[in-house]
């Protein structure tokens, strides 16, 4: 689900990479590699334009993965959700214990080690407090402003989802990426520094571990 | 006292009956769609619009059992209709921005573009501490609609990421 204000023109050269490139033969020849690598996506991606995903799950940043299971019930809720390690050098967080565990569930189902119960997921799973709905809303309205022309009306707004909702980087990196870091006066370096480095940005996905495991 | 009978009523009315002064060019996103409305008015910082742009940008009508989308009924308080219901013939207007409070959604607002945002409303917050996936329906990159739910009976990874 990309969670881009900018809808196909900013989140479909990830989708379709090969299209991009074809149709930009200025880019490097790595770059051009690179989509060729990638190819056609194989799974199903959707463009939220209105970070309506992120509205509806309460999510504060991206990667987040939720395990959903055939009923529809959550098994999994939010947490960061790295599948490959491309990013590893900023995160400093290896895919391949999630990876594993995704493959444990999709093999196992229920009985997977990975899937918490509902006992465990209604005390961790928690409907949005009012201010940070409010916070959801100003930031809806902010990209209302900005996609109706007024970009720099919308930046009262952005700021205000991130003062409501703090913990929300989406708010953060999306209004830096829509008009520039200098409108709020920090850089998203900067912000990250402020909470101890990259290497903490992202906390890695609690996974049961072996010993847990057997018990 | 006559005249204090006449300019009694007339304060009342101009209490009651949202100003015609402050009419406005108005835009309102609820459920995530825009919708440019053919009249409102804002008195102190309350949101009147007529029904029926009331059931074109939300779907709501205004009913006799509450104020109701397909199954989805909210009753209004006996006691306090007018604070959400008034007629002046032809109109009938409908206060936004106190329905948004009797459901508890969130507004947020831009007084210079006089455009309005309605956020979730509680009942659609409470809807993940069901557990239940919250259901959405969003497009592809070719525009082709796609229905979380369309998917049960598989596993989903539901993954969020950007391009930023």
């Amino acid at each position: 689900m990309a969670q881009d204000t900018g809808g196909a023109k900013d989140a479909g050269p990830w989708i379709d990479p090969l299209k991009y490139v074809s149709a930009k033969p200025e880019l490097p020849p790595a770059t051009i590699e690179t989509a060729k690598k990638i190819g056609p996506l194989s799974y199903t991606v959707l463009i939220d334009e209105k970070h309506l995903v992120s509205k509806l799950y309460n999510m504060v940043n991206v990667p987040t993965g939720v395990w959903i299971n055939e009923q529809g019930r959550i098994v999994r809720p939010n947490e960061v959700a790295f599948v490959d390690d491309r990013f590893k050098n900023f995160t400093g967080l290896d895919s391949e214990p999630y990876l594993n565990a995704l493959k444990d569930w999709v093999e196992k189902g229920g009985k997977s080690d990975y899937v918490m119960s509902e006992y465990h997921l209604e005390k961790i799973v928690t409907a949005q407090s009012p201010s940070i709905a409010l916070a959801a809303a100003e930031f809806g309205l902010g990209e209302q402003l900005y996609k109706s022309g007024h970009p720099t009306e919308a930046i009262a707004h952005f700021k205000e989802a991130q003062r409501l909702n703090p913990k929300s980087w989406n708010y953060k990196r999306q209004a830096y990426a829509l008009t520039s870091e200098k409108d709020y006066g920090t850089t998203f370096r900067d912000e990250v520094q402020k909470i101890g480095g990259s290497k903490v940005y992202y906390p890695p996905p609690e996974l049961p571990t072996s010993e847990k495991k057997q018990n | 006292m006559k005249a204090n009978v006449c300019s009694g009523l007339l304060f009342l009315l101009l209490a009651v009956i949202p100003s015609a002064a402050n009419e406005l060019r108005t835009t309102i996103v609820y459920d995530d769609n825009v919708t440019d409305l053919a009249a409102a008015r804002e008195d102190a910082g309350q949101l009147w619009i007529t029904t029926g742009d009331l059931k074109r940008a939300t779907r709501f009508e205004v009913k006799p059992q509450g104020v109701c989308r397909d199954e989805l009924c909210f009753p209004l308080p006996k006691a306090r209709q007018q604070e959400f219901v008034q007629k002046t013939p032809p109109v009938t207007w409908f206060n936004m921005t106190a329905f948004a409070a009797l459901v508890h959604q969130p507004v947020a607002h831009d007084t210079a573009l006089s455009t309005w945002y309605f956020g979730l409303r509680s009942d659609q917050r409470q809807q993940l501490s069901s557990l239940q996936a919250p259901d959405f329906t969003l497009p592809d990159l070719q525009g082709k609609p796609h229905r979380l739910s369309d998917f049960r009976g598989k596993k989903i990874l539901l993954v969020t990421w950007a391009s930023w």
